[in-house]
């Protein structure tokens, strides 16, 4: 379909149709150009606009359900009693601290595994034992899953809920109204999508964030209902863009936007208008 | 078997089986010239020993009394083997289901671009080639300085980026870097 209007129109063009390379540089595109924006004049096109769907990925691994940990721990249990015997002598050289810290740490592994009888220490401890045991009383901890955003609800830190998916949400005033939603920005003549999604991030969010937008397609696409007359001449199309934010932080543009806030997927099913929602779930991370 | 606690060091009775023959070396080559060259052989070849439950020494001395600590019955362990399938099966099945979603999603974006305006389409659909560089690449390169030329560099079109953190068990002690240098990056 689209090789026959490309040939009606190289009467009035004729070295434009036969002239289509295949290369990643834009400039290669111009007699193309010339071609599709002659066709795409002619059909009445609504004004396109990009969505960022901005995602912090998860920090910290998901916490193992009661299942899923007593079936690991019963597991463990069961490799414990049958496994190969451990090449001790190979790893640690007889004597020193590292084999007496092992050796404190796999009879306290024995006594979690089985119960009492099984890793109990028979004879006398050794000086080397004795310094291990002193050296990993005074090791430091690491650091808690739980952070302090998590406990104040800071929705502007992206420490909040180290397990989940963050999306970012801008609040921005429409027809006098406060309303929650993606950054959005809008597509120049000309213009490739994702080259109009890095725009819009950045006019929007400013520059200070390490942002990778993941691929050239959108991820999806959104209708937004139009306030003026139902079947108006002029429509807007939203194609969503997937981001990940890697470091930084957002400065949002005070001109557009209220304020800003990292939130997971049912948080912005609270704060969202009903529409908007139902077009953006299927597009997010459950967890 | 031999019912024994672990032994005074706590560790499984290996060196006791090294008076038997180590087969993987010639006569008269056991040496302890090179002692870690005779562990990894006796770790790697175990010895021939035939008095034992299994040759290679598979068991620990108490293995009997372990089990019966770790499993309860049969009727038990098969129990909870069926558990866990179905477990992993509701998950698998969960997990699918959003990747369908989100497909969905992505093949309804590109239906309609492809509707409202077919350069962009072919443009979105256009294979990233990792090697190449775009006119605007090359142009912003030439006025950068070094650091900021390795940084474009670094950031391989069409790949994941390097800086793109793996979840671990716990967060960094540094929590999430708040500052950084704005770069503009130039269009690929």
């Amino acid at each position: 379909m689209f090789s026959r209007t490309v040939l009606s129109s190289c009467k009035r063009a004729p070295q434009a149709c036969l002239f289509r390379r295949f290369a990643t540089e834009a400039s290669a595109a111009h007699e193309v150009t010339q071609v599709d924006a002659a066709l795409s004049k002619k059909t009445a096109r609504p004004n396109l606009h990009t969505g960022i769907i901005l995602n912090r990925s998860p920090i910290i691994t998901r916490t193992p359900t009661p299942f899923e940990k007593a079936y690991y721990a019963y597991q463990t249990r069961i490799h414990r009693a049958l496994h190969n015997p451990f090449p001790y002598d190979f790893y640690f050289k007889q004597g020193s601290p590292l084999e007496s810290r092992f050796n404190i740490e796999e009879r306290r592994r024995e006594r979690k595994a089985f119960g009492a009888p099984f890793g109990m220490q028979t004879g006398e401890t050794s000086e080397a034992e004795k310094l291990a045991e002193a050296t990993m009383r005074d090791e430091e901890e690491a650091m808690p899953r739980v952070h302090e955003a998590d406990i104040n609800s800071d929705f502007k830190n992206l420490n909040r809920r180290g397990q989940r998916n963050l999306y970012l949400l801008l609040q921005k005033q429409e027809n006098g109204t406060a309303i929650w939603k993606f950054p959005q920005g809008s597509v120049d003549r000309g213009e490739l999508l994702y080259h109009a999604a890095t725009r819009g991030l950045e006019v929007e969010c400013g520059n200070n964030m390490d942002t990778w937008i993941v691929s050239r397609n959108p991820i999806g696409v959104f209708h937004p209902p139009s306030p003026a007359s139902t079947g108006g001449a002029e429509e807007d199309v939203v194609f969503f863009y997937k981001a990940h934010i890697m470091a930084g932080q957002v400065r949002p543009n005070r001109t557009h936007t209220q304020d800003f806030a990292w939130l997971t997927k049912g948080e912005i099913k609270t704060r969202v208008d009903e529409d908007y929602w139902l077009g953006i779930k299927d597009i997010l991370s459950d967890f | 078997m031999s019912v024994s606690v672990l032994k005074s060091n706590g560790l499984p009775s290996q060196l006791r089986g090294l008076r038997a023959r180590l087969y993987s070396t010639r006569k008269g080559e056991v040496s302890s010239s090179d002692p870690q060259k005779d562990i990894l052989r006796r770790h790697l070849y175990p010895p021939n020993i035939r008095n034992k439950a299994s040759p290679t020494g598979t068991w620990r001395p108490d293995v009997a009394r372990a089990l019966q600590r770790a499993i309860p019955s049969v009727q038990a362990h098969e129990t909870i083997e069926r558990a866990w399938l179905l477990h992993q099966r509701h998950l698998r099945k969960k997990r699918d289901a959003e990747l369908q979603r989100k497909f969905n999603c992505m093949r309804q974006a590109m239906q309609e671009l492809e509707e409202i305006d077919s350069r962009l389409f072919r443009e979105a659909n256009k294979q990233e080639d990792p090697r190449a560089r775009s006119l605007a690449e090359v142009e912003a390169m030439k006025s950068m300085s070094e650091p900021e030329k390795r940084a474009v560099e670094s950031r391989v079109g069409g790949l994941f980026p390097r800086e793109l953190r793996i979840p671990t068990d716990t967060p960094p002690k540094n929590g999430w870097p708040n500052e950084w240098r704005a770069f503009q990056r130039p269009l690929a």
